[in-house]
């Protein structure tokens, strides 16, 4: 199964692609913060507005290295069957297949859900009171 | 002054919402864990206004608002939702908990400022 190592290596770099993007975005952000309360500038509401992206691009990345890791999960659990017996090949991709299904599934609703604003742009009305 | 408190695992949203709320005449304290702010509030603080995140590791937005409920200085006090959720069964079911609003993210600044006015109620 050395095409599923090959694909995990893969994965592990997307991971830690992301993990990285994160935590620059994090820093860069803090930085330009730190900076703007130091000088006690004062921002306009559009610039606020763009400011909380960081936290929604963290979100988001979270959420495919949290589908990947799923993936990883049922790959190992898939080549762990295979190994101990290779007939029932088959019926391990049919239930490898449905389980990736469903990681992709999660995955693509939380990417429209941690979207907020930005995933709906005629979301003209951000606040609702019960 | 109200004292507001807002709970997010991001330091980046925080500290968004500070920059937001420094000039409003509110004391504001932030938390990266409802955990630690629920600890804080069984200690004996009692904020006017609680502004949470709904997607947090250990206990979330959710699970926040309901232990909130269950103390009794912060049986009736308003909890909004601050997420970048836009789903209306989790409106419906934060609702059903008990909660004053809900805020998507990103927030316009001025709206949030008006939202946390119309809680307290400030002139």
């Amino acid at each position: 199964m050395q095409f599923v190592q090959t694909l995990n290596g893969l994965l592990e770099h997307v991971k830690k692609v992301e993990r990285e993007t994160i935590a620059l975005t994090k820093d860069g952000q803090l930085q330009l913060v730190k900076f703007i309360e130091k000088n006690s500038l004062r921002l306009d509401d559009e610039t606020l507005e763009v400011m909380q992206y960081q936290d929604i691009i963290a979100q988001q990345l979270s959420a495919t290295i949290e589908a990947i890791e799923n993936m990883q999960a049922h790959l190992h659990l898939f080549t762990n069957a295979f190994d101990q017996d290779a007939p029932s090949m088959q019926e391990s991709f049919g239930e490898m297949d449905d389980k990736l299904t469903s990681v992709l599934k999660n995955a693509q609703d939380k990417h429209s859900a941690f979207g907020g604003k930005t995933q709906h742009h005629n979301f003209d009305d951000g606040v609702e009171f019960f | 002054m109200p004292l507001v408190i807002f709970v997010d695992d991001s330091e980046t949203a925080l500290a968004s919402t500070r920059m937001v709320t420094d000039s409003m005449p509110i004391t504001v304290k932030q938390y990266l864990s409802a955990v630690d702010a629920l600890r804080e509030i069984k200690g004996g603080m009692t904020p006017d206004l609680i502004i949470t995140d709904m997607n947090m590791p250990v206990m979330n937005g959710f699970e926040f608002l309901q232990a909130l409920r269950t103390v009794p200085s912060t049986a009736r006090t308003p909890v909004l939702m601050l997420t970048t959720e836009t789903r209306d069964e989790l409106k419906q079911q934060g609702k059903a908990f008990g909660l004053t609003g809900w805020i998507v993210k990103p927030f316009n600044p001025a709206q949030l400022k008006q939202a946390i006015a119309r809680v307290l109620r400030l002139a």
